[in-house]
């Protein structure tokens, strides 16, 4: 049932984010045909195209999240959820596709964005540059061992389970604010400033309880070896999935079962 | 299991009013069952409740012998009061996306209602008329061939003309042993139809009768004995 409701759900999406996503790049090729005539005529055009790449790429950065929140509460909690609810489908499979999809189009975004200014930065020059970084990014990769591949991935791994962590704590803030009959939205900002409080007291509570030992552990690493260095640099990023992964399962939990056992649609 | 749907002191509150007060309930299989009440009398909740939309407050709801899960909404076939069509569909996706997610979905069966009702199945959800959009879904949920229809104020927002048809497609599109339970409060109308009524006031269940006793031992019509009995 995943996959069908993955479909679904990508479609609804798509409609919003391909045309912004066809808008980006269309910019970015007039903002390179303006770059490369740069004519003093063409100056006012020039700057009002610049200006509305950059709108462009803060709206797709906006829409990523605003599409998360609507999407999880149109089709979920309002009208919708009438129909999404009485499908033949376990709850949690909602709270999988929704995710799944929110991570798709903030990864695509990423890379949308990324695409459309190499589009827009493409050179000869500039092409030499990218590749020379490249290479010294991965012969810095091969000095440092299998080591520095290591905290690459941890660090794709950390960014994803950061994403979807977050996410969850906003289906977490929506589906707690529509236990309200009458303040759904307020309940709801205030469930998602009340996670972070409690984020920060754990993490301070846990950094306040290990000071000691972490300021010791980072003072000896200051004479240790690289390859000392390399792993404490894993133990720090595998220590921070772990925190970002805990945080997100007690999310998904909540969400999960509120949906299952309070659920009050309207 | 003879009964569809059980109610065990099914209490349903919400803040500031009691929905349901300590209902007890059997519905059997096979009958089309009239859920008749006043305005807030605590039909659509009853019906919410079915479906597993809303949680109850204590007691139980059975159906099938079962608590609202993935197995009852297989058999359900639920028309809410409000429309819940994904607007950025056409009748074409609505009816693929009923077919993808429910078994028993009947796709001949929705074109043939569409096009008796005259409703072109490429067009937009969005461009409809709340008419036109409560027609196509009473068109989907009438195609399932499905154990148990909830059927929730179904013919309130249609035409005289299509409520006809659509009643005459209710009857004769179910099978012997599915159940339909049809919620309202324009009972003239859909009393040619029912075997049952249930009727209901503030959360209490006030009667459950067959509409043959009403007509023989009381000697009127279920539209006259419900005036009767909600007279304000």
């Amino acid at each position: 049932m995943l996959k069908k409701l993955l479909k679904y759900e990508i479609e609804a999406t798509a409609r919003i984010f391909l045309p912004m996503y066809a808008l980006l790049i269309v910019f970015a090729l007039i903002n390179k045909f303006f770059i490369a005539v740069n004519a003093d005529y063409l100056k006012i055009p020039q700057v009002i195209s610049a200006t509305l790449f950059v709108a462009i790429i803060v709206g797709i950065c906006v829409m990523t999240l605003v599409v998360t929140i609507q999407r999880y509460n149109k089709n979920l909690l309002s009208d919708e959820g009438y129909l999404s609810f009485t499908l033949p489908v376990k709850t949690h499979t909602h709270i999988d596709c929704k995710m799944i999809v929110s991570l798709m189009w903030a990864v695509l975004s990423v890379l949308t964005s990324l695409v459309s200014i190499l589009v827009l930065a493409a050179n000869d020059k500039t092409m030499v540059t990218i590749q020379q970084v490249f290479i010294d990014c991965i012969n810095l990769l091969n000095k440092v061992g299998p080591g520095g591949y290591m905290i690459l991935l941890e660090s794709l791994v950390l960014m994803v389970i950061g994403v979807l962590s977050q996410v969850l704590s906003i289906y977490a803030a929506i589906t707690i604010g529509n236990l309200s009959s009458k303040h759904k939205i307020l309940l709801g900002i205030g469930a998602y400033l009340g996670f972070g409080v409690i984020e920060q007291i754990i993490t301070s509570v846990l950094a306040s309880s290990f000071e000691g030992t972490i300021s010791r552990y980072f003072e000896s690493l200051r004479l240790a070896a690289v390859s000392d260095q390399v792993l404490a640099a894993q133990y720090v990023l595998l220590a921070l999935v772990i925190y970002m992964f805990v945080f997100g399962a007690a999310y998904y939990f909540l969400t999960n079962w509120l949906l299952k056992k309070k659920l009050n649609l309207e | 299991m003879e009964n569809i749907l059980e109610c065990q002191n099914l209490v349903k509150f919400f803040p500031g009013c009691l929905a349901l007060n300590s209902v007890n309930l059997t519905v059997p299989k096979g009958r089309i069952v009239g859920l008749l009440g006043p305005n807030g009398s605590g039909k659509s909740t009853m019906i919410k409740l079915a479906n597993g939309l809303i949680t109850p407050t204590s007691g139980k709801i059975l159906i099938d012998g079962m608590e609202p899960g993935i197995e009852t909404k297989k058999m359900i076939s639920y028309l809410p009061e409000r429309t819940y069509l994904n607007d950025w569909m056409n009748v074409n996706n609505m009816i693929e996306f009923f077919a993808d997610f429910y078994q028993d979905f009947n796709k001949q069966k929705a074109y043939d209602m569409l096009r008796r009702l005259g409703v072109d199945p490429s067009h937009r959800l969005k461009t409809m008329s709340k008419g036109t959009k409560e027609k196509v879904q009473l068109i989907l949920v009438m195609s399932r061939e499905a154990k148990l229809y909830l059927l929730d104020e179904p013919i309130g927002g249609v035409d005289p003309a299509a409520r006809d048809y659509i009643l005459d497609t209710i009857i004769s599109n179910y099978s012997e042993d599915a159940t339909i339970i049809i919620s309202t409060h324009l009972i003239a109308d859909v009393e040619k139809v029912l075997d049952e009524v249930i009727f209901i006031n503030q959360g209490n269940i006030v009667l459950t009768s067959t509409v043959d006793d009403i007509r023989e031992k009381e000697n009127k019509s279920v539209d006259a004995l419900f005036r009767e009995v909600f007279k304000c």
